[in-house]
């Protein structure tokens, strides 16, 4: 099993040296990180997903924390909690299984949405994979995207809120 | 050992594996319906999970979402509990399949068990009485005749599917069996998608009497003694009591040892139940084996002093069961579970809705296992227990004393319950003389 502070260390050193990826292998984890070109927009982390460990599935939790994702998403964020004070208006997505939630089909590509982006009903939002299959989340009205309250690969609940959207 | 382990289940169980799981220092994940937020094994359980809506099918029956709860959470194994996907021989293998350790038997003991014919099959070749009969499926109605004639009536019809009284027929004569055939055909179809029956000799009054057995992977298997269940309604179980007021030591010993040929036969491991029917003349005869940890499991840890979910936790860890070597468990006085529903005593009409107080009797002898508390909404979506109140005595009359009293001092507000019922009983005199068979509720249920 990978220590938090280990991960963070290999990610730090797979930013700051160019190295496209590094693998590792022990004791039954396997951890995999790939650098990506310029940060991703948004939140979108620049990690990769952790290989798929069935010894220990564990590893896939310090992904949730991962790094220097927020920086641009930030203000867009306070701005957006600004505007789900009223909450009046709004209509929540929650998520209808329990599963690990992605923002984007895979870690080199850019989110589905961000906030202010304008969505059609039936318009893919994101991803909760459950038992290594990836579901599509579609959003259920048209609107404009106000807040995406899950970070990228945060496990979630069934129910849980993960955007809010002011109906067109 | 195991580090953390999801319970796949709700209510008192799930908080008795909680239990269990903190006294050997593993964590523990619940998961929960929406309808099951303000649970107590939520907030007893080191961490938890909401997996799906109030109905079961989307939530404790739904195998991705527990499995994708177990992922999240980083689990390392599952305890299924009673109930839900308990038996579920497919979910004990996606388990597996998954890394993840399924504490309690092997998927195929399951689905060996699972099926009844198969099951009787099995333990008949391990020297195992079952009850004279057809050997598996019926082939057609000229066979269940030509059985029926050589064995005598009365004959039933049971479904191999089956449980619970669905797809189950008696029939007294050849005419009664010639229309039952069919009609319990049409219902194990309609209730198991498999149209299967089988048929055996009816016993007019038996008991129902099941042995508990232990097995670890290193090849011991033990029985802890037995579980007199005959007070039944619609073959759910109000009031179990161990041991049996009638079994002799030679009985004990014999039926025991049926049951670990039984629990051999289908290469088990975990702790499991053997069911037989007791007849009037001293004969028993195999049932079904029950393939979990059972409602009345706390009857036997009050005479034997075993804690059987901690040695599920054990075994599942590839452990040894922790009982002395080279020994029979020993039984120690007299126990008795009364279950408590949520339900009117007269009526059994379930009575979901908010538990206003509670206050559980205490004092000797007296365990109560339950997930209420004042202010608690019983939800409507599921089963109707709500408490189990189990006394223990040096024998059976003050166990019955110890039952009375703790009943009297148990008080639920706010919805009706059980509890007036089992009162009735400890009063009843065929009860308190041990004159027990599976027909006794019928008088409580024709009045």
């Amino acid at each position: 099993m990978f220590k938090f502070d280990e991960i963070c260390e290999l990610i730090r050193l797979v930013g700051s040296t160019g190295v496209a990826s590094v693998e590792i292998e022990r004791a039954g984890s396997r951890l995999k990180i790939e650098g990506t070109a310029p940060p991703a927009a948004e939140g979108m982390t620049s990690v990769a997903q952790v290989a798929s460990v069935p010894v220990a599935p564990m590893a896939q939790q310090p992904l949730a924390v991962a790094p220097a994702p927020t920086v641009e998403a930030a203000p867009a964020l306070t701005q957006a909690e600004a505007e789900a004070s009223e909450e009046e208006g709004l209509h929540f997505v929650a998520s209808p299984i329990v599963g690990t939630f992605y923002r984007a089909p895979n870690p080199d590509a850019d989110p589905y949405v961000k906030v202010g982006d304008f969505v059609e009903k039936g318009q893919v939002l994101c991803i909760v994979e459950a038992m290594k299959l990836m579901n599509e989340i579609e959003s259920d009205l048209s609107g404009t995207i106000v807040k995406v309250y899950v970070e990228n690969a945060q496990p979630v609940e069934f129910g849980e809120r993960l955007f809010a959207i002011r109906p067109a | 050992m195991l580090s953390k382990v999801l319970i796949a289940n709700r209510g008192e169980i799930a908080l008795r594996v909680i239990q269990a799981c903190r006294e050997l220092g593993v964590a523990s994940v619940a998961v929960h319906s929406e309808a099951d937020r303000d649970c107590l094994h939520v907030q007893m359980a080191d961490e938890s999970v909401c997996i799906g809506g109030p109905y079961a099918n989307t939530s404790y029956l739904n195998v991705s979402a527990v499995i994708a709860a177990a992922e999240i959470t980083g689990a390392d194994g599952v305890h299924p509990g009673y109930g839900f996907l308990a038996e579920n021989a497919h979910f004990a293998e996606i388990v597996q399949e998954c890394g993840l350790t399924f504490i309690g038997p092997s998927a195929d003991a399951i689905r060996l068990m699972g099926n009844k014919s198969a099951a009787r099959q099995a333990v008949a070749a391990a020297g195992v009485p079952v009850l004279p009969g057809s050997e598996g499926p019926l082939q057609g109605r000229q066979e269940a005749l030509r059985i029926a004639e050589q064995i005598g009536y009365p004959v039933i019809l049971k479904a191999s599917a089956g449980g619970g009284g669905r797809g189950m027929r008696l029939a007294h004569d050849a005419r009664e069996l010639r229309h039952a055939f069919d009609t319990a055909r049409t219902e194990a179809e309609k209730a198991f998608g498999d149209a299967s029956v089988y048929l055996e000799k009816y016993l007019e009054r038996p008991r129902h009497i099941e042995f508990q057995v232990l097995a670890d992977g290193h090849g011991r298997v033990v029985h802890l003694g037995e579980r007199e269940c005959s007070i039944q309604r619609r073959h759910q179980k109000l009031l179990e009591e161990a041991p049996s007021a009638v079994l002799t030591p030679e009985q004990r010993s014999e039926m025991g040892r049926a049951a670990v040929a039984a629990a051999r036969a289908a290469r088990y491991t975990s702790a499991g139940t053997v069911e037989f029917l007791l007849d009037v003349d001293g004969s028993f005869y195999f049932m079904e084996m029950n393939t979990r940890i059972q409602v009345e499991h706390a009857v036997t840890e009050m005479v034997t002093d075993v804690d059987l979910v901690r040695e599920q936790l054990l075994i599942a860890s590839g452990e040894r069961m922790s009982l002395p070597p080279r020994r029979a468990v020993h039984v120690r006085g007299h126990a008795i579970e009364f279950r408590i529903n949520a339900e009117d005593p007269d009526t059994f009409a379930p009575s979901p809705g908010t538990v206003s107080s509670v206050v559980l009797p205490g004092g000797p002898g007296v365990r109560v296992d339950t997930h209420i508390y004042s202010g608690y909404t019983i939800p409507p979506y599921y089963d109707s227990l709500i408490a189990k109140v189990i006394v223990h005595g040096h024998d059976r009359n003050e166990a019955i004393a110890r039952g009375r009293r703790a009943l009297e001092m148990l008080r639920i507000d706010g919805v009706s319950t059980s509890t007036r019922l089992h009162l009735r009983i400890l009063r009843d005199s065929d009860f308190i003389n041990g004159n027990l068979d599976t027909h006794f509720m019928d008088r409580y249920l024709h009045e």
